[in-house]
């Protein structure tokens, strides 16, 4: 349990710099949109009602109330939010591949340490997970500055209010991203988790079969995958509305520990007899 | 001891190893000879559990390798296994974070007899420097058996020779030792046992004190032998 900590702890150093980079690229991009996307409705209003004469009431007909919701469509805010994702998704790989490729050959020592080889393979999902996390809880605090900086330059009468649990819930990604109950949040986090197992699978089948490993490993996503969304297929097109949504629930819950589960055994078997540095 | 029993191993259609035995005790120096891609590299990593094996086995102390055995052997590879933006003061807190086996007085001992400084970054050391920082770092473990690939490989004579001397000193003491190298010349002298490989097949093996007082050869005047024969 020490050697694991210690693990995660080290997995995170390795990743910090560049996720302080990503920190700060979501934290600029988006306070910026907030000020661009306040300011270019803001120059609108004034040219609109100051140049043009048009009256209040029939701008907010025509252009409507500003509100924290159409800041979050934009590029300012989306695109911290996809490079985060595409950042976290490379990472996914590098985080392993780095340790064979990587100007030293880092795996000796990883493979060499005494421990359980496993304690390294849960040490990197853990510390993926703590960045995603990491990057939720950002995302939150943000949106609530964001929302008071929102609130600091339009006027009330021009913007409707919105609280942050409403911004999200209106639009469909950030729902995912940041759930808004504790079921949504375990279920949708718990897929994530186990996605990470299945492609550190595939990876570990890759660098211990090679060639042979690089068809094992997309073979065995692709199973698992399979595996765990065939209720929602034979669900949707087979059979509608067989199950009720519980039920198909619980069986993805089942269906996704299962998948987990042979994840984390295969990949204890490749550390342990498999795996070539 | 460590013992290789008949182990066979395959790259592709490449059969590396063909059955290859030996033994290593403890307070001996075993080296393993073969011209480059005989196997002497597969075996330590087989041994460490780097490589899985086709067939055969390999037994520590009478035991198959698991986790507690890093605690009895270390490997030190021929290339440096800590990252490039460490110090060297930073690479062994790591060990030190990790191994109970990890020895403070030695790792003080071994960083003064090579004369390496702490806070230098591993990227930035020298070939032969990066040598000793790896070198050190798996001779601080106080662990029964060593195993050590190549420690001369592409390094300056000084460099050289300074390595050399840690097999003669306090360092190594009663461990049981295995170093592949193609360098004999250097440690002809120190080692106890040879085991001489060919197209992934032992030859030859011989103590070398007997070789010496028996026949009076060198274990380059055997090689000489066995090879150009």
């Amino acid at each position: 349990m020490k050697s694991y900590l210690k693990l995660t702890s080290f997995e995170l150093s390795r990743f910090f710099k560049l996720y302080l980079v990503l920190i700060a690229i979501t934290i600029i991009s988006q306070i910026i949109g907030v000020i661009v996307y306040s300011n270019s409705y803001l120059n609108e209003m004034n040219k609109v009602i100051y140049e043009e004469q048009m009256p209040k009431a029939e701008f907010l007909e025509v252009y409507g109330r500003s509100s924290l919701f159409n800041l979050t469509q934009t590029l300012w805010f989306l695109g911290p939010i996809a490079l985060c994702i595409v950042a976290l998704i490379f990472y996914v790989f590098f985080i392993w591949y780095r340790d064979w490729f990587g100007k030293n050959t880092f795996i000796y020592r990883l493979l060499m340490l005494p421990t359980a080889r496993i304690n390294v393979f849960f040490a990197k999902a853990t510390s993926i997970f703590l960045m995603v996390l990491g990057l939720i809880a950002l995302q939150i605090v943000l949106l609530f500055i964001e929302n008071m900086i929102y609130q600091w330059m339009v006027p009330n009468e021009f913007r409707t209010d919105m609280v942050v649990s409403q911004v999200i819930q209106n639009f469909h990604i950030l729902d995912i991203i940041i759930p808004t109950t504790i079921t949504k949040l375990i279920l949708y986090y718990a897929v994530g988790f186990m996605a990470v197992f299945v492609i550190f699978t595939g990876i570990l089948l890759e660098r211990s079969y090679r060639w042979k490993g690089i068809f094992l490993g997309i073979g065995y996503c692709a199973i698992a995958a399979a595996v765990f969304v065939l209720p929602i297929i034979i669900q949707e097109l087979l059979q509608k509305n067989y199950l009720y949504l519980v039920e198909l629930i619980i069986i993805e819950v089942i269906l996704g520990l299962f998948v987990a589960a042979c994840s984390i055994w295969l990949s204890s078997f490749l550390l342990k007899h498999r795996i070539t540095v | 001891m460590i013992e290789v029993k008949d182990i066979t191993k395959k790259f592709g259609r490449k059969q590396v190893l063909k059955g290859v035995s030996f033994s290593a005790n403890k307070g001996e120096i075993t080296c393993l000879i073969g011209i480059n891609g005989v196997g002497k590299t597969t075996i330590l990593n087989a041994i460490m559990a780097l490589t899985p094996i086709n067939k055969g086995q390999i037994l520590i102390d009478g035991e198959k390798i698991k986790k507690e055995s890093f605690d009895k052997l270390t490997f030190i590879p021929d290339a440096i296994t800590v990252l490039p933006n460490m110090t060297i003061a930073d690479s062994m807190q790591f060990m030190r974070d990790y191994y109970k086996s990890w020895n403070e007085q030695r790792a003080t001992d071994l960083l003064q007899f090579f004369k390496l400084n702490p806070t230098d970054k591993i990227a930035q050391l020298s070939k032969g420097n990066t040598a000793k920082v790896n070198l050190l770092l798996g001779l601080a473990l106080d662990v029964d058996y060593i195993l050590m690939d190549e420690p001369f490989s592409g390094i300056d004579m000084f460099s050289r020779e300074q390595i050399a001397d840690v097999f003669t000193s306090h360092l190594i003491e009663d461990r049981g030792v295995i170093i592949t190298t193609h360098e004999i010349s250097d440690i002809e002298h120190l080692i106890d046992k040879v085991v001489l490989l060919d197209e992934g097949v032992v030859i030859k093996q011989f103590n070398t004190e007997e070789v010496r007082e028996m026949e009076g050869k060198s274990v380059v005047d055997v090689m000489r032998e066995v090879y150009q024969s």
